[in-house]
C-alpha cells in the first residue's frame, strides 16, 4: 500500500526524508519553541476556519454573530475561546522563539535570511493580533482599535494614506470591520503561511544552529524523528492543555456593542501592545510644552517602533561579531536585554494605568482586571446598542433608574456587569438567589449580609452593608428591577410596594 | 538525502525500546490534540435548535376578514411573521398562505391519511374557527404553488403537482397532499405560525413548529 503510494508520489519518501534530519547534540527542549509556535498556528486557523461559519463582518452583525458564538452555538464559546487564548500562545511562544535566536545568535551567518523571514512573520502575526482585535466590535475592540488606527493615521507623510487605507473611509464603520476581517482571515494567513514555509526551507537548508558555542563539539548526530518529534510534542501538547484550561475557566470576553459616544469605558489593549501603549502614556506625563510632547508622542508610537523593526530585520549585518558565544557579545546582549527589561515595565505601568483610568471611570480595579482576563460578561440593558439588535427585552421602567442606583452603589463591589469577586462579592449575573424568591432578595438589600454566602458552589465572604435607610424603599426596588433583568437573568420586576411591605 | 543512513541504524536494544515509547507518545498526545480540538470544532457545527423559528402572529382585522371570504374556493391571506434568523434582530417578514372553508369533519374526510394512527400526525387541531389553512410551499421540493382557478386545483409551477382545494395529491411527482398549518383564536385575535415540514416524503415530518 505504502509502496504502492509512494512510487506514484514519492510522498513516503519525502516524508523519511524530512523526518531523518539530524539535531546537532541531540534532540533538547530548546528546540521546541519554534515548532511550538507552529503548532500554536494551525490551532489559530482550525479554531478561526470554524469562527467564520457564524461570524459575520459587518457593524450590524459583528457584535450580533459574536454574542451568538458565545451564547447560541454550541460549544461555540469555547471554540472562540481556544482562539482567543491560543493568540496569546502563538505570540508567546513566538517572542520566546525569538529571543532564543538572538540569545544563541543563531541570526549569524548563514542563517541571515532565515532570521528575516522569522522577522518578518513576527510583524504578520503581530498584524494578525491588531486585526482580530476588532472583530467581535465591543466597546474594547472599537477604542482600541481606534487609538491603533489613527496611531498609525499620524505617521509623517504616509499617515493620512494608511488612515485613510485602514479605515477603508474616513470613519470606522462596518467597511473597517470588513477590511479588517480580510486582512485577518485571508490576507496575513495566506501570506503567513507561505512563509513559515519558507521559514522552514531555508531552515532545512542550513540544518539548525545548534548551541551557542563557537567551535562545534564533536556532537554525536541525534535524530529528529521520533527524538525531537517527541519533545515538541511534549512542549505543544503541555500548550494545548493550558490553552484549553483557560478557554474553559477564562473565557473570551464580550463587553457591550461598540458605541462611539461611551465615555467612561476604558480600552486595553493586548498585552503584546501594552509597552507601546504604555511608552505614550509616559511621554504625556513629561512636563513639556505641547510641542515637544507632540513630537516625542510621534516619535515612540511611530519612529521607534520602525526603527526597531529596521534594526531586527538589518541585525546579521549590523552584528558582524562572528562568535557566538554569550560571553562574547556584550552589545547585543545588553541591547536586547534593555529593550526586553523596558518592555516588561512598561507593561506592568500600562496595565496599572489601565486600572487606575477604570478606578477614575467608576469601574472597580478587581472586575476590571477580571474583565481583562476574560471574565464573560454581556450587558444587554445598559450596553449601547446602537442597532438596537441586542433581544434584550425592556424590562418595567424602573430598570433604567434601576441601572444609576446601581452604578452608584453596588457596581463597587458586584462589579459593572455584575460578575462579583472571586471569593468575596459573588456575581449577580447568573445567581439563583437574585432571580429567586423577592421577599429573600429584599431582605438581603434591607438588612445586608455578614455571614458567608454560598452562590453556584462558589462561597463569598464579604461584607454587605444594609441599604435600608440609605437607598428609598422605591430606589431599591427600582435596583432590584433592574439585577433581575440584566446580565442575562430573566426574572420579574420589584416593585416599591413589595420593599415596603417587607419589614 | 546524507543523513538517510544514519536512521538505518536501529541503534542499541536500550535506544530502540526508547525510540518505540517516543513514538507511542507521540502518536497518543498527537491523538488527544487532535480529539480535543475535533471536539469542540465538530459541535460547533451542530445547529442550535432555537437558531431559527417564529412566534405566533396575529392578523389584523384586515387579514382577518380577508380570510373569512374563503370559501370552498381557496384564497390567499398575507400577513407578518414574526420571525428569528440566526443572529439578525427578530424581524417581520411578509409571508402568505392558503385558506378555505373547511371544518375539522371536512378536513378528516377528504384528508384520513393525516389522522391515521391515533390521530396525532398533526401536533395542533385543524379546521379550527371553520377554516383550514395551508403552507405555501410544494411538499414535493419546496416550490410555491398557487390556485388556479380556470381549473379548479393548485398547481405547482415546478413539476406540475396537482391538489383539491383541500389539498389532496391528484397528480404530479408530489409524494404526499399539502401541508396544513395551525390557527388558531387568542384573546379573540386569530392567529398564525409557522411549521417547517420536511419536503418529498410520504409521510409528514414536522422539522420545526413556530
Amino acid at each position: 500500500m505504502l509502496n504502492w503510494l509512494d512510487s506514484r508520489t514519492g510522498l513516503v519518501t519525502m516524508t523519511k526524508d524530512f523526518l531523518t534530519e539530524d539535531v546537532p547534540g541531540g534532540a533538547s527542549y530548546w528546540y521546541a519553541f519554534g515548532s511550538a509556535t507552529v503548532f500554536a498556528m494551525i490551532l489559530q486557523i482550525a479554531t478561526g476556519i470554524f469562527l467564520t461559519f457564524y461570524y459575520s463582518p459587518s457593524a450590524a452583525t459583528a457584535w450580533e454573530s459574536t454574542k451568538y458564538i458565545i451564547e447560541k452555538v454550541p460549544l461555540g464559546h469555547l471554540v472562540l475561546s481556544l482562539h482567543y487564548w491560543g493568540a496569546t500562545a502563538m505570540i508567546a511562544f513566538m517572542m520566546m522563539h525569538m529571543l532564543q535566536v538572538l540569545l544563541w545568535g543563531a541570526y549569524k551567518k548563514p542563517r541571515e535570511l532565515q532570521w528575516i523571514v522569522g522577522v518578518i512573520l513576527f510583524i504578520m502575526t503581530l498584524v494578525l493580533g491588531l486585526t482580530g482585535y476588532l472583530l467581535p466590535w465591543d466597546l474594547n475592540a472599537l477604542l482600541a482599535s481606534k487609538v491603533a488606527i489613527q496611531i498609525s493615521g499620524s505617521a509623517p507623510i504616509a499617515g493620512k494614506l494608511v488612515l485613510l487605507f485602514l479605515q477603508d473611509g474616513s470613519g470606522i464603520g462596518t467597511l473597517t470591520i470588513n477590511r479588517f476581517f480580510g486582512i485577518h482571515v485571508w490576507l496575513t494567513p495566506a501570506v503567513l503561511v507561505l512563509l513559515v514555509g519558507l521559514h522552514l526551507m531555508i531552515f532545512r537548508w542550513n540544518g539548525s544552529a545548534g548551541p551557542p558555542e563557537d567551535v562545534m563539539p564533536k556532537l554525536k548526530p541525534g535524530r529528529f524523528w521520533p527524538d525531537q518529534m517527541f519533545m515538541d510534542t511534549v512542549v505543544s501538547f503541555a500548550m494545548f492543555v493550558i490553552v484549553f484550561a483557560l478557554a474553559l475557566f477564562s473565557p473570551a470576553p464580550l463587553d457591550a456593542k461598540a458605541d462611539p459616544n461611551n465615555t467612561q469605558f476604558v480600552p486595553y489593549p493586548a498585552w503584546y501592545f501594552m509597552a507601546l501603549f504604555s511608552l505614550l502614556d509616559v511621554v504625556g506625563s513629561i512636563p513639556a510644552p505641547p510641542d515637544i510632547i507632540n513630537f516625542l508622542g510621534l516619535f515612540v508610537t511611530i519612529v521607534f517602533p520602525t526603527l526597531l523593526i529596521v534594526v531586527l530585520i538589518a541585525l546579521p549585518f549590523i552584528d558582524r561579531n562572528p562568535s557566538r558565544r554569550l560571553s562574547r557579545r556584550p552589545v547585543v546582549l545588553t541591547c536586547t536585554g534593555l529593550v526586553l527589561g523596558g518592555a516588561i515595565i512598561l507593561s506592568f505601568y500600562g496595565q496599572y494605568h489601565v486600572m487606575d483610568q477604570q478606578h477614575l471611570h467608576g469601574v472597580d480595579v478587581a472586575s476590571a482586571s477580571t474583565a481583562n482576563t476574560g471574565r464573560y460578561a454581556v450587558d444587554t440593558s445598559t450596553g449601547g446598542n446602537a442597532g438596537g439588535a441586542a433581544g434584550g427585552a425592556a424590562t418595567a421602567g424602573g430598570a433604567a433608574a434601576g441601572a444609576t442606583v446601581f452604578t452608584t452603589n453596588c457596581a463597587g463591589c458586584h462589579g459593572a456587569t455584575g460578575q462579583g469577586q472571586p471569593n468575596i462579592f459573588p456575581p449577580l449575573a447568573n445567581n439563583p438567589v437574585v432571580t429567586g424568591p423577592t421577599d429573600k432578595l429584599i431582605a438581603i438589600v434591607d438588612h445586608g449580609l455578614s455571614t458567608p454566602i454560598t452562590v453556584n458552589g462558589g462561597n463569598y465572604s464579604g461584607q454587605m452593608p444594609a441599604w435600608k435607610g440609605n437607598l428609598s424603599d422605591a430606589q431599591i426596588a427600582e435596583v432590584l428591577t433592574y439585577v433581575r433583568s440584566a446580565w442575562g437573568n430573566k426574572a420579574g420586576p420589584v416593585t416599591t410596594a413589595e420593599v415596603t411591605a417587607a419589614k | 538525502m546524507p543523513h538517510a543512513e544514519s536512521y538505518v541504524d536501529p541503534g542499541t536494544p536500550e535506544e530502540q525500546s526508547r525510540r518505540t515509547f517516543m513514538v507511542n507518545a507521540v502518536m497518543a498526545l498527537g491523538g488527544v490534540i487532535g480529539l480535543g480540538l475535533a471536539v469542540p470544532l465538530v459541535t460547533s457545527l451542530v445547529p442550535s435548535p432555537d437558531a431559527v423559528g417564529n412566534d405566533w402572529s396575529p392578523l389584523t382585522a384586515e387579514e382577518w376578514a380577508g380570510l373569512q371570504k374563503a370559501t370552498d374556493k381557496p384564497i390567499k391571506v398575507s400577513f407578518s411573521l414574526h420571525e428569528v434568523d440566526g443572529y439578525l434582530p427578530p424581524a417581520d417578514t411578509d409571508q402568505f398562505v392558503w385558506a378555505v372553508k373547511a371544518t375539522e369533519a371536512d378536513f378528516k374526510a377528504k384528508r384520513p391519511e393525516l389522522f391515521a394512527a391515533g390521530g396525532d400526525k398533526l401536533p395542533y387541531p385543524v379546521g379550527y374557527l371553520g377554516f383550514t389553512i395551508f403552507s405555501p410551499i410544494c411538499p414535493h421540493l419546496g416550490c410555491r404553488y398557487s390556485w388556479v382557478d380556470a381549473q379548479n386545483k393548485f398547481i405547482c409551477p415546478c413539476h406540475g403537482s396537482e391538489y383539491t382545494n383541500l389539498g389532496e395529491h391528484l397528480a404530479g411527482p408530489a409524494p404526499r397532499g399539502l401541508d396544513p398549518l395551525p390557527l388558531r383564536d387568542l384573546n379573540g385575535k386569530a392567529e398564525l405560525t409557522w411549521i417547517e415540514y420536511k419536503q418529498n416524503t410520504p409521510d409528514l415530518v414536522v422539522l420545526r413548529i413556530g
